[in-house]
């Protein structure tokens, strides 16, 4: 019991890129382990993004898996309501965005 | 497997409130939140107080982990007294939202979550549902290079997973990957079937991959442009030159005009990170064109810095 055990899968595994294959509402919800109706509110309040693919059906992409697992996770950390968590969010990424912007200036974030 | 002390954990004491319990959680989680926190540490400490807060701000948890009594002294390795929770009942699953805990979580309270799965004998719990495994998430990070050509890449993981007999063993696993040619930093890669496993004949879940690049000394990426610095000499950024510059992948040939300014950029249209697709086109390769002045240390390059000193009616503070 509780011996690492060492496997190597040998054959190579094709990853799907997301930003192709975007996820639909329940894949998303379940790789956030949240029920689906956690991110349509919050799609329809419009913290969250999700591109319509497909007419009538939702699609996510990379980014927006990432944000909604740091709503999510920003939600139950600090008990902090969906507006909070999102205006957290935004600050969040712009931070991400503004220290790439000096990364690629050649200064060091 | 190590017994862990949820209270030192959080810095509380036994006998602290629900309140102070929540209160201790969240100022740690605010210092130790991976977006935020510059502890090179943050990621797996904030995995330990997630996994404390989990246990002690459940009552039913928390009694039966105060059960079992504090770490005998001097002893490391730690394995709860069979039957230990007895009498205790879980409502609920042990995770939550975004759940991934240390071997001590999972064999204290794993079981419960998958309760009636095999191992489970006491009967005391539900018929077992199929139970879809839960998705993981890993980032990883590659060479610029990976991308440009596609690449096969061994990624080494640490989860754990239940042997036949119902326990929990950690599992270091290596997944030979393809990198997909052209996928750039934040992207996802999903494998499927890579999760978590099943319980009760569920299908695994899902391995999401976030993608990242090294820091690379010669390379800046922005999407899929990619960003380098060009060292001209004084006489190539007056006068103008061919010259050939290394990409990711190749060498080039480039024209630098004459007349060099500060800050100027050379553009290779579609030299920077592959496109995919039509939608999806390549990124650009952008050159920073820099001066690089020879060292005035022997008697030649003295001469000749003297000279242009002399004969070049140039003032570089003119603007001043």
């Amino acid at each position: 019991m509780n011996t690492p055990n060492a496997i190597t899968v040998q054959h190579a595994l094709a990853g799907e890129l997301l930003e192709e294959a975007a996820l639909s509402l329940e894949e998303l919800a379940r790789a956030c382990r949240v029920p689906p109706g956690w991110v349509i509110e919050r799609v329809e309040s419009g913290f969250l993004e999700a591109a319509a693919a497909v007419p009538g059906e939702w699609r996510f992409a990379s980014a927006s898996l990432v944000r909604a697992r740091r709503l999510c996770n920003l939600e139950t950390t600090f008990d902090a309501g969906p507006e909070i968590a999102a205006l957290t969010a935004d600050l969040i990424e712009e931070v991400v965005h503004l220290r790439q912007r000096l990364r690629t200036a050649g200064l060091d974030a | 497997m190590e017994f862990k002390d949820y209270y030192k954990i959080l810095g509380v004491a036994k006998t602290a409130t629900a309140d102070e319990v929540k209160k201790a959680y969240r100022k740690l989680a605010r210092k130790y939140h991976p977006d935020v926190s510059k502890e090179p540490d943050a990621q797996a400490r904030m995995a330990e107080l997630n996994e404390a807060q989990a246990v002690l701000s459940d009552p039913e948890k928390r009694v039966a982990y105060d059960a079992l009594g504090s770490q005998p002294a001097g002893q490391r390795d730690f394995r709860p007294p069979p039957n230990w929770d007895a009498g205790f009942e879980f409502s609920d699953g042990a995770g939550g939202a975004g759940g991934d805990y240390s071997d001590f979580f999972e064999q204290l309270f794993g079981r419960a979550r998958h309760a009636g799965g095999p191992g489970s004998s006491r009967g005391r719990h539900r018929e077992p549902q199929p139970e879809r495994g839960t998705d993981h998430h890993a980032k990883i990070e590659l060479d610029l290079l990976d991308v440009y050509d596609g690449a096969e890449r061994n990624i080494s993981l640490r989860g754990a997973r239940l042997d036949e007999s119902g326990h929990m063993v950690t599992e270091d696993r290596t997944l030979n990957v393809k990198i997909p040619k052209g996928v750039i930093e934040g992207q996802q890669i999903r494998l499927g079937g890579q999760g978590g496993p099943g319980h009760a004949g569920g299908p695994p879940g899902d391995l999401f991959l976030e993608v990242h690049f090294k820091p690379d000394a010669r390379y800046r990426v922005q999407g899929r442009d990619v960003t380098a610095s060009l060292p001209l000499a004084p006489w190539e950024a007056a006068l103008g030159a061919q010259i050939e510059v290394p990409t990711p992948t190749s060498r080039v040939q480039v024209t630098v005009p004459a007349g060099w300014k500060k800050g100027r950029k050379l553009r290779l249209k579609g030299h920077g990170i592959p496109g995919r697709g039509a939608t999806d086109p390549a990124g650009d390769m952008y050159l920073e064109l820099e001066l690089a002045l020879p060292p005035g240390d022997t008697p030649k390059a003295r001469e000749l810095y003297e000279t242009m000193a002399r004969e070049l009616p140039f003032d570089p503070r003119a603007g001043l």
